[in-house]
């Protein structure tokens, strides 16, 4: 057993004891019933199980949760999909992704949102130009398998909320 | 012929023998485990003992465990059968992987079984400059040897590299569905360290 002590979306977790091979997406789904966040593959290839862990240097990075032991979080800040809303409004993805169609089953979305936001924010904080931006989208995405959709409307939602927003995106 | 000299023929004939058998004895260890350091003692020119002794080290260099890490291309392979890594990540410019997905994000300080993920505090490729995949043991061996090849290092610095480095010894406890390199790593070391006594020779 091992002492966990964990942020999530804001919230504090714990300490509290967890098994040493309890895995995040278990820690997750099953003891705090947060289903937002899927599970796949469980060999850390499809990504529908990716968090966002938040570093104390501001930057942020998406982690599988399928893989990795719940116990290797410990004293760490994550934010799962459930986090993207707030007070019931979508955020700016979120919205995108409904008006261009992005997502079929939605297996796959919250992995595909939690990628989308951490590029939104490295974006924002060191824009690229835009003869880069389709490579630099489809870079951050790669890695997320989608067995519906064919991706390219995820590509086109992303797409979307960084062009309409070019002077905070876009150098 | 005079006398001493047939005698000393006959020795010579004699030993000549014995020591190629004595060599194949001594490497003749089975495959998970690694001959001792005394073993080679009956290898009588120090240059062969020193290539037997690296073919024996051989064994663990070659092994999954130690070559699914130190490939020739961009990316790792896994498991005993050294099938490309799934998912397919890649080298990335300093050997943690691409910007994307990064090796400690998955691999983490310690094996997880329950997953099948091994693990190491600084779980990476080796620099591309050491790869061995596709090589010899006799070119590994030059590799190893050559300074601007294998992280700068002397050969000195070689015995505590494969005789003391966490990563590397990872290799002898790799968890959950993989088989340890043979021996154990200080075997290996010891190895590495006789080599070393004996010149460093490379077998051809």
């Amino acid at each position: 057993m091992t002492k966990l002590s964990v942020t999530i979306n804001g919230r504090a977790y714990g300490p509290r004891d967890v098994r040493d091979e309890l895995s995040m997406n278990d820690f997750l789904r099953e003891y705090l019933g947060m289903t937002g966040t899927k599970f796949g593959c469980g060999a850390a290839q499809c990504l529908s199980c990716a968090v966002i862990v938040d570093n104390p240097d501001g930057t942020s990075y998406t982690s599988p949760t399928c893989v990795v032991p719940a116990a290797s979080f410990d004293g760490k800040s994550i934010r799962t999909v459930e986090s993207h809303a707030k007070n019931g409004e979508l955020s700016v993805l979120q919205k995108a992704f409904i008006t261009h169609f992005a997502f079929q089953c939605g297996y796959c979305t919250a992995g595909f949102l939690n990628e989308g936001q951490v590029l939104l924010e490295r974006l924002a904080k060191k824009p690229v130009a835009r003869a880069d931006l389709d490579k630099t989208i489809a870079e951050a995405l790669d890695g997320h398998l989608c067995r519906c959709t064919g991706y390219i409307k995820y590509h086109e939602a992303v797409r979307h909320v960084i062009l309409a927003d070019p002077g905070r995106y876009l150098s | 012929m005079r006398f001493d000299l047939r005698v000393q023929l006959f020795v010579a004939v004699l030993v000549l023998p014995a020591s190629v058998l004595a060599a194949y004895a001594v490497s003749d260890s089975p495959p998970e485990r690694l001959a001792s350091v005394e073993s080679f003692s009956s290898i009588n020119d120090t240059a062969a003992r020193s290539a037997a002794i690296f073919t024996e080290l051989g064994k663990v260099l070659t092994h999954p465990r130690c070559l699914n890490c130190h490939p020739a291309g961009n990316r790792p392979r896994q498991g005993d059968v050294s099938r490309l890594h799934q998912p397919p990540v890649e080298r990335g410019a300093d050997g943690f992987g691409l910007p994307a997905l990064r090796c400690p994000i998955c691999h983490q300080s310690a094996n997880f079984d329950p997953a099948g993920v091994p693990g190491n505090p600084i779980w990476h490729l080796a620099p591309r400059e050491m790869a061995w995949e596709g090589k010899t043991l006799g070119e590994i061996c030059a590799q190893i040897k050559d300074p601007a090849r294998n992280g700068n290092r002397s050969v000195d610095a070689l015995v505590e590299h494969i005789g003391e480095d966490h990563l590397v010894g990872w290799a002898w406890a790799p968890g959950y569905g993989r088989r340890p390199a043979p021996g154990t790593q200080k075997e290996a070391g010891a190895l590495v360290e006789a080599w070393v006594k004996t010149g460093a020779v490379c077998p051809n």
